[in-house]
């Protein structure tokens, strides 16, 4: 029940689009970069985020991913501004969902959660 | 700066000061009319943020590519945006507030100054340590930072010609606003309304930094700078004085001492009347049972006489606020038909979710509607007192400090914060970037201790209910009717300042990254995403017959550009600014300019 909720609630508060890997090249590229930096920009982490990267681009729409994924990252803005996001059950919700999809395609491609 | 630099200043400096002490203006007016150029954080006295360029156009701009990028290598919340003059362009930084002077060319770095500034200064900064750009006139940069330093730099070397401090954070005041030039003064406020600051305005010689008039918030008239007599207010339908002791006699005791009214706005000025224009913040504490009264003069609309701070007008918004809704919020100037007739006019978009029209020249009150139809707290402003007609379960007073006020619209973010709107010259309608968030406020009792916080009230925020879900909206406002045109909207708050174009484009940025780009309609015509947030404003300028746009981006949580920034290790850039509460994770970041053309055909 509770997991249809969230379903019903991000189905409102994102409009997904249909989708199909419409990821853009720079977008894959950043989360790649981003996610070799996190490993100290190691080599096979080359392959690994691009997995990752792959992984979610086939389970959401470009603009999803962005919205989701902002999401998570204001969880840790400080001040008022960070309040609005650790606040608001939508946000809150965005965040949950995408920390969930990214550790699950972290796991299918062998990269250790940090 | 180093004691060469200083040193080196005296000859410049002196210089300076006689070739310009005979002239009573400054080249910022002329600068604003010339569109190549973008001469003031708002592109004019009036606070239009339009410009006259139109190699963009409605038609091209889903085209528009990057031409380049600057990272300022600084983290935490970029606002404000660059000035471009001539062949240069002058950008700023969060704390510790460096100043670029990039060279338009080949983006190489002509100066850079970064001023050394005591780290105790960011804890005392609320809502993060950013800074709104800086101000240009007669070859100076002036820059006003976090310390309360206003310092003016020579536009060619960077060198320090003059600085002045007019606060002191150890009381917790601090500064966020861009300095104005208007005419031969430089304008600057002061933030910290949440540690008791009392709010004023100082206008400064822009030769030598000495401070000309202070206006003050609160207190006595001699010290607000009001002429009891002839300082008008509207009262029952029509303007009539303020009367004695105005401020004084809305609080209990000595409180107006500690009264809050900060301006760390945009003001704007009318040439034609010599007035310049600003808003007060929230009165000090934000629990409202504290301070009895309708506390005059914070979240009021001040008109001044440039030369002499005199008050000519003024206008309380939100008396006796009980939700923490800032009046800073920027005074556009438009001449509009108001209701079918001519007026000069000056149109605010306030925190209360109301948006003003008044008569500039007068300061009648012609029109307060909400701009947002979620907006509950008041059911309307009345007109013939100008107060705002307030719903009882929604006031955290009546309700009492340690009581849950539920479901206020809007939140202590406000309808709309500082991000400023957008007036288009050519359609007469205002664009402007919004919140659609409500709240649950809670007050509770608190002691002022100087340099701490004092606030006292907790609160909760979420997306306006039974809406489309978003946080946000980007609306076009035609504020002489008083009406919406069209919302489009937006999954979260619209954080970054409008501007609009005479290529019938308007932009504005949004909290995940994306600058867009929308027709006279409000329809999507283009959008990209960039390194982080933007809270930005956006800014076009023309360089060699090409036209421009440009915009920060950084409020902190980036990705990926630890790498534009060229920052390898964690904390580089960082300097002594931490606080993110996960700061671990996402460090290697900076803020980063984008700047957007067409592309060669």
């Amino acid at each position: 029940m509770k997991s249809l909720r969230l379903l019903l609630l991000i189905a409102l508060t994102l409009p997904l689009t249909a989708h199909g890997d419409d990821f853009p090249t720079s977008g894959r590229v950043e989360y790649v970069l981003e996610c070799m930096q996190k490993h100290d920009g190691k080599q096979e982490y080359l392959y690994k985020c691009s997995c990752v990267v792959d992984r979610i681009a086939k389970a959401l729409a470009y603009d999803d991913y962005v919205a989701m994924s902002v999401a998570l990252r204001y969880q840790s803005l400080s001040g008022e501004r960070g309040g609005l996001f650790r606040d608001a059950a939508s946000n809150k919700d965005m965040a949950g969902k995408f920390r969930q999809i990214e550790a699950d395609a972290h796991k299918a491609c062998a990269v250790p959660q940090r | 700066m180093s004691f060469h630099t200083r040193f080196t200043c005296w000859g410049v400096c002196l210089a300076l000061a006689a070739g310009a002490a005979s002239a009573a203006d400054s080249d910022i007016a002329k600068l604003t009319k010339d569109p190549k150029v973008w001469a003031m954080q708002a592109g004019d006295f009036n606070n239009h943020r339009y410009s006259e360029l139109k190699q963009i156009t409605s038609k091209n701009a889903r085209n528009l590519t990057v031409a380049w990028t600057f990272s300022t290598g600084v983290l935490r919340g970029h606002e404000g945006g660059p000035l471009v003059i001539g062949d240069t362009m002058y950008l700023h930084s969060p704390f510790p507030n460096k100043v670029f002077a990039i060279a338009l060319e080949d983006q190489s770095i002509r100066w850079k100054y970064e001023p050394k500034q005591d780290p105790a200064v960011i804890p005392v900064m609320c809502c993060d340590t950013v800074n709104r750009g800086v101000a240009y006139a007669n070859g100076k940069i002036f820059l006003q930072q976090a310390d309360t330093t206003l310092v003016a730099l020579d536009a060619k070397t960077g060198n320090e010609l003059w600085k002045i401090k007019v606060g002191d954070p150890k009381l917790g005041e601090t500064t966020t606003n861009t300095p104005h030039v208007f005419k031969d003064k430089v304008l600057t406020g002061i933030s910290g309304g949440e540690f008791g600051v009392r709010g004023r305005i100082t206008a400064h010689d822009m030769n030598t930094g000495k401070i000309l008039w202070k206006a003050w918030s609160t207190g006595p008239d001699n010290e607000l700078l009001v002429d009891p007599a002839k300082t008008m207010t509207w009262t029952d339908g029509k303007m009539a004085p303020i009367g004695p002791d105005s401020s004084l006699k809305t609080w209990q005791g000595d409180q107006w001492k500690l009264g809050g009214g900060t301006t760390w706005g945009w003001y704007s000025y009318d040439p034609d009347t010599n007035l310049v224009y600003y808003g007060t913040g929230n009165p000090s504490t934000w629990n409202p049972r504290q301070r009895p009264g309708d506390n005059k003069w914070s979240m009021t609309i001040f008109a001044r006489d440039l030369d002499t701070g005199m008050a000519k007008w003024v206008y309380q918004m939100t008396p006796h606020d009980e939700w923490d809704y800032d009046g800073v919020n920027e005074m556009i100037l438009a001449d509009i038909k108001v209701k079918g007739k001519p007026r000069k006019a000056l149109v605010h978009f306030d925190r209360n979710g109301f948006a003003y029209t008044m008569d500039r020249v007068s300061g009648e009150l012609l029109i307060a509607e909400k701009y947002d139809p979620v907006v509950n707290w008041a059911t309307h402003i009345d007109m013939k007192s100008g107060r705002p007609q307030v719903v009882a379960k929604y006031s955290t007073d009546k309700n009492g400090p340690d009581v849950n006020t539920k479901g206020v619209c809007p939140s202590a973010l406000g309808t709309k914060d500082q991000q400023p709107a957008s007036y288009s010259r050519k359609t007469g309608l205002f664009y402007v970037p919004t919140n659609h968030v409500c709240m649950d406020y809670e007050p509770f009792q608190i002691e002022y201790t100087a340099g701490q916080p004092y606030v006292g009230s907790t609160l909760s925020m979420y997306a306006a209910p039974n809406s489309h879900g978003g946080m946000g909206n980007f609306i076009a406002w035609d504020a002489g009717t008083g009406k919406m045109v069209w919302s489009k909207p937006e999954r979260f708050s619209v954080w970054s300042g409008a501007l609009s174009t005479a290529g019938d484009v308007v932009f504005y940025g949004t909290l995940e990254g994306y600058i867009k780009a929308v027709d006279l309609n409000g329809k999507e015509l283009w959008k990209f995403k960039t390194p982080s947030g933007i809270i930005g404003n956006v800014t076009t300028w023309e360089y060699k017959g090409k036209q421009y746009i440009g915009v920060l981006s950084g409020i902190g949580g980036w990705a990926g550009i630890g790498l534009a920034a060229g920052l390898t290790k964690g904390t580089e850039g960082l300097g002594a600014v931490g606080g993110y509460k996960d700061l671990a994770k996402y460090t290697e970041l900076g803020g980063v300019l984008t700047v957007f053309a067409l592309p060669e055909r």
